[in-house]
């Protein structure tokens, strides 16, 4: 891989390490002065570390590339689907740290990684359906002839869920961080700030795949299904992947 | 096309990334070119380390006691050996199994969850490396050239490109 891409993930890890250990600070610091303009603070660096934070490995960003370089879409069903992604990881992520914490609240690790575990082969079963569903509706479209298939908000739904219900580990240690210090407010405000920050950074990813299907829809022309078989197939992979990998952990 | 197998070869990093981050702090002492004692110190994030206190320290005193550092011995520390405690030893360019840890300490530091432990090893520092990383990219290893302590020889830390995740390297000259 290139030395660019090394230097953009030293420079992810750097910036996130950074933050992580600013917001620690600050947030154990709120139980001395609970001052407005320091929980704006941290609500802010929660945001900025959401956004850094997707832009590293994972959050879906794959599935959202994968299903908007095989489907014509615009700009603004990017933005929807990152937010509908990032919305649900946060919800994810709250209910089950709250969850764990209340009803488990022992062995919190072990069950935090038996939990993840069952929600990410939930979310790659989800994701191989997915792939097969949109398959199926590029074969579909190119029986009737249709050069210009438009996904249906189903398919959307489903994307977004299967992305989003795996919650994120780090908004759910920010949650259970504030939970422990008692701030529960500020844990439920901080994991929707760091969702809107990775909701921003999900939706470039949609954009980009856009712009490159756009291109790409110029060379192939009539020939759109291909691009969107190729799409589904990419997400089916994807899905496999996903359940195999998590298997073997 | 191009961008769809990009796409395709990045499928191993696409759903793991750092959440939580390991400072290491290396002491070696070197005489004669072989190192005589390998001593770390982990010192995880504050987040990840109040959730884990608060699993270890069961009569939540605020400080781990001897069987509950033997019980994170026993069922957290040792199963790190499947990943090599995220460290490669390479000697001539090939990676050694990381030899068992001794001295297993754990304890808490400014509200921060801390291990201590040593490995014996004689290596030739002519050709050996020191490589930190996690290449499940799921814990994040922070090594500055301020946390090291050599002594009998001089360290340069680098970063380490391993195409799929990023670490450093140690290198003792």
């Amino acid at each position: 891989m290139s030395e660019l891409y090394n230097q953009l993930l030293k420079q992810i890890i750097t910036l996130q390490y950074q933050l992580n250990s600013y917001i620690s600070t600050t947030i154990r610091n709120l139980n001395d002065e609970n001052t407005l303009s320091t929980l704006l603070l941290v609500l802010g660096i929660a945001f900025l570390y959401g956004l850094i934070h997707a832009a590293g490995p994972g959050h879906g960003k794959a599935l959202v590339a994968f299903y908007f370089v095989s489907n014509k879409s615009n700009y603004k069903k990017a933005f929807k689907m990152g937010y509908m992604i990032s919305i649900i990881h946060a919800i994810s992520a709250l209910i089950f740290t709250f969850g764990i914490f209340y009803i488990l609240k022992t062995m919190f690790r072990r069950n935090f990684n038996e939990m993840s575990a069952i929600a990410m082969q939930i979310s790659a079963v989800m994701i191989i359906f997915v792939g097969l569903y949109l398959i199926y509706e590029a074969y579909k479209s190119k029986k009737i002839k249709e050069q210009e298939i438009h996904p249906s908000s189903k398919s959307e739904y489903a994307v977004a869920f299967s992305a989003g219900i795996v919650p994120c580990p780090g908004v759910m240690t920010i949650v259970l961080f504030c939970i422990v210090l008692k701030q529960y407010l500020l844990g439920i405000l901080a994991a929707v700030t760091m969702s809107i920050g990775m909701g921003l950074t999900i939706s470039v990813a949609g954009i980009l795949s856009i712009l490159f299907n756009k291109k790409a829809g110029n060379f192939l022309n009539s020939k759109g299904y291909i691009l969107e078989i190729i799409g589904g197939m990419l997400i089916l992979i994807l899905g496999i992947f996903l359940f195999t990998s998590v298997g073997h952990k | 096309m191009k961008i769809i197998i990009s796409f395709i070869l990045l499928f191993n990093i696409l759903y793991s990334h750092p959440h939580t981050f390991i400072e290491v702090y290396p002491t070696i002492t070197v005489k004669n070119k072989i190192t005589e004692k390998i001593h770390f110190v982990w010192k995880m994030d504050e987040m990840t380390s109040t959730m884990l206190i608060m699993e270890f320290d069961l009569n939540a005193n605020n400080k781990l006691d001897l069987e509950e550092q033997q019980h994170i011995y026993e069922n957290y520390f040792n199963s790190l050996m499947d990943y090599n405690f995220y460290t490669d030893i390479t000697v001539n360019n090939k990676v050694e199994k990381f030899p068992k840890p001794k001295n297993f300490k754990a304890f808490i530091e400014n509200n921060k969850l801390c291990y201590s432990f040593e490995i014996e090893k004689k290596l030739n520092i002519t050709k050996t490396l020191l490589d930190f990383g996690d290449p499940d990219f799921f814990i994040a290893m922070i090594l500055k050239k301020e946390f090291t302590r050599i002594i009998g020889a001089t360290a340069v830390v680098s970063d380490l490109d391993n195409d799929f995740y990023f670490g450093y390297r140690l290198e003792l000259k």
